[in-house]
């Protein structure tokens, strides 16, 4: 496993038998289930996947309902998640972005927020789960220069929902978030982000 | 039913979001009011039917396809061709796509479509004639491929690119010969659509999906040439003199559209 | 299907479009073209002109067929009324299409980790906009790079080919007047890792021979296809432009 390759799923990655997300193990070998990259140092990073819940993840989501016992919110799962009102010290209204951590998960996938904060107003969009560490960057590198060229704060949940303040140049980041979306496992990213802005100086 | 309430929520916030914007004259993807997205349209696309269009307006794509069969007349036009519009907001083209019987939406786009068509004298549905009680049908399909705003003016510009492929097929002892033609269609006028919305105080075209969903108004105007051929208003009001300066756009965006076309 | 001896499949040793019997027509796919869905594929096979797009994991609905174990797989495969050569088709589901979605579901039933998404529906979207014979089988090949797309987890990939018997001979891809007129269509998918039938449907007359003759030349087949959709894959991926929606 000497050249970086695309597998695809069913493709064996190992040949022990190692938990990796996005892999299965089956006869003592390791499978792709996922369509990833094998770099050269047999690393395995699925290239697309569904963002699965887990315990401590940061997500950004939206405020669907109010009642008396919580909040529900739309975290781009498939059943929304919850905050429960005594978790709280503020009031939500409908349609609030919020930036939170996971708590709990039930067993019907439903996942129970705290230690929740209101983001201020702005504009969330979708972004593939597989890309997201692409958009974050290593030590957040690849948002700071989002922040700093849109001019605004950018808040990413591990759930595929970004939140950009109004404050932020909106149609000028939505074009470098697209750049990052087409480009996000290929060489050159963070050049090519660089050239971007530097082409778009408003 | 999950992502219709949340796309409700989303569009009620968002549109401070886009207001501001529309405040210094700018659009979510930076375009001005009254530009539209890449138009591209490709002819012939599907061999297996008679005429066929595929139309690009953005990321928005439409096909349309055109198929003749040998049909009963209507008793009341007993020499005249029959023309018939149907429209599938196909389930794979929008999250906020269903499967099922057709929505008002798809209905609302066949009707509009078809209204331009058949206003616009573009078939001449009086050479159809095939025989007594015979006459040939001219079935359009639209089919809306993915959705990211204005799908009417995409299957606009589909059907009218699929009219201008359209050959006529050959009938023989009041049969069609498929695979045989007798000619091209040759539509008499190109109808082309531009579609409005209001949001807030400023009109735009060629709306996103997201810019649909905070929209106040929504108006599609379709021209030929020289005529206004179908108006179709959807949620909203207009004032006579919004109404009349949205027809002047109309004429000059539809002859760059149509451009495209030919 | 019927054997009609008036149509001659095979003359001068070439079936009716020049292939010999291991042949495949043409195949062209491309991933990805509809953005808005999850994940999306389309392929052109001969002259099948096919689209597929993929949604889920989502909410299911209605809430009455949710497992609590597993995700359900729901596929919807339709014909456009324009598809075929003849006369313009009615809109909705005939039961033919409805016995097909079931028959594609149940082939990627055996390739979903459905386990990992309990109480969600996975939709997998399949409309055929131009048929030509084995619309089923190139549906299931442009359904398997769809939900890779749509980074669906999978045990495998899933090929398929449509093998038969015409003009008294064995061969593989029918196209549309083989499958009218030939002796017998069997179409199947294979699984890419361990070549597991996941898709067996038949009608006709074959004796048993000939069937282990034709399993074996549907394997070969299913390999080529299987390659063509792993190109696709790995040069999607490996692409810095995504090239245009060619229908």
């Amino acid at each position: 496993m000497n050249e970086r390759k695309i597998v695809v799923p069913g493709e064996k990655i190992a040949d022990s038998a190692i938990r990796i997300p996005g892999a299965y193990m089956e006869g003592g070998a390791t499978y792709a289930a996922l369509v990833g990259l094998l770099d050269e140092d047999g690393k395995y990073i699925p290239l697309e996947s569904r963002y699965r819940p887990m315990l401590d993840d940061v997500v950004v989501g939206m405020i669907t309902d109010a009642r008396h016992a919580g909040y529900s919110v739309d975290l781009l799962l498939p059943k929304e998640g919850f905050i429960p009102a005594r978790m709280l010290r503020i009031t939500l209204q409908l349609g609030d972005f919020v930036v939170a951590k996971i708590r709990k998960i039930e067993r019907s996938g439903m996942a129970e927020l705290g230690e929740v904060r209101r983001l201020p107003k702005g504009k969330i969009i979708e972004f593939p789960s597989a890309k997201i560490p692409r958009l974050i960057g290593k030590k957040s590198s690849m948002l700071d220069i989002l922040r700093t060229n849109a001019g605004g704060d950018i808040v990413v949940g591990n759930n595929g929902y970004v939140w950009m303040s109004e404050k932020c140049d909106i149609p000028l980041l939505m074009k470098a978030i697209d750049l990052i979306r087409s480009k996000a496992h290929k060489p050159g990213l963070t050049d090519a982000i660089t050239k971007f802005f530097e082409q778009h100086k408003r | 039913m999950g992502d219709e309430i949340k796309q409700t929520v989303m569009a009620y916030m968002r549109k401070d979001i886009i207001t501001n914007l529309l405040d210094k004259e700018e659009r979510l993807d930076g375009r001005k009011f009254d530009e539209y997205r890449p138009v591209e349209v490709h002819k012939g696309v599907i061999t297996t039917a008679e005429g066929s269009g595929l139309a690009k307006v953005g990321e928005t794509m439409v096909l349309v396809a055109a198929k003749f069969d040998v049909v009963t007349p209507f008793p009341d036009r007993p020499t005249e061709g029959v023309f018939i519009m149907n429209s599938e907001l196909l389930p794979l083209a929008s999250p906020t796509f269903e499967t099922g019987p057709p929505r008002e939406d798809s209905i609302e786009l066949a009707r509009t479509v078809d209204r331009a068509i058949r206003s616009s004298e573009a078939i001449d549905i009086d050479s159809f004639f095939v025989e007594e009680g015979k006459v040939l049908g001219l079935f359009m399909d639209i089919y809306v491929l993915n959705y990211a705003g204005n799908y009417t003016d995409a299957a606009t510009l589909a059907a009218a690119a699929a009219l201008i492929d359209t050959k006529k097929p050959k009938v023989e002892n009041a049969a069609i010969v498929r695979g045989e033609y007798s000619g091209p269609l040759n539509p008499k006028a190109i109808p082309v659509s531009t579609t409005f919305m209001k949001i807030g105080k400023e009109w735009i075209l060629d709306p996103l999906r997201e810019e649909e969903a905070v929209a106040d108004t929504r108006i599609t105007i379709a021209t030929t040439e020289t005529h206004v051929c179908a108006i179709q208003k959807g949620q909203g009001s207009v004032t006579k003199d919004e109404l009349l300066n949205n027809i002047d756009i109309a004429f000059k965006k539809g002859s760059e559209l149509r451009k495209i076309l030919l | 299907m019927g054997g009609l001896k008036d149509v001659k499949l095979i003359v001068d040793g070439k079936r009716l479009d020049g292939r010999t019997a291991e042949d495949l027509r043409k195949i062209r796919m491309q991933v990805g073209i509809v953005p808005e869905a999850d994940g999306s594929a389309f392929i052109e096979w001969g002259g099948n002109k096919i689209i597929c797009g993929v949604y889920g994991p989502r909410e299911c609905i209605p809430k009455h067929e949710a497992n609590p174990y597993k995700a359900v797989i729901k596929c919807r495969y339709m014909m456009s009324p324009f598809a075929s050569l003849e006369e313009h088709g009615r809109s909705g589901p005939s039961r033919r299409s409805t016995e097909l979605s079931k028959v594609i579901k149940e082939v990627f039933e055996n390739l979903i980790l459905a386990e990992e998404f309990p109480n969600t529906q996975i939709e997998v979207y399949i409309d055929v906009l131009q048929a030509d014979g084995g619309t089923r089988t190139a549906s299931i090949a442009v359904a398997a790079v769809a939900l890779a797309n749509a980074g669906i987890p999978m045990k495998d990939m899933v090929s398929a080919v449509a093998v038969g018997k015409g003009g008294d001979e064995l061969i593989v891809d029918l196209g549309k007047l083989e499958d009218n007129f030939g002796q017998s269509d069997m179409p199947l998918a294979i699984s890419a890792k361990d070549k597991r039938l996941l898709l067996v449907q038949m009608d006709g007359l074959l004796t048993k021979e000939e069937i282990g003759k034709i399993l074996d030349m549907a394997e070969r087949s299913a390999a080529k296809v299987s390659k063509i959709q792993m190109d696709v894959l790995r040069n999607h991926y490996a692409k810095d432009e995504s090239e245009g929606f060619k229908l």
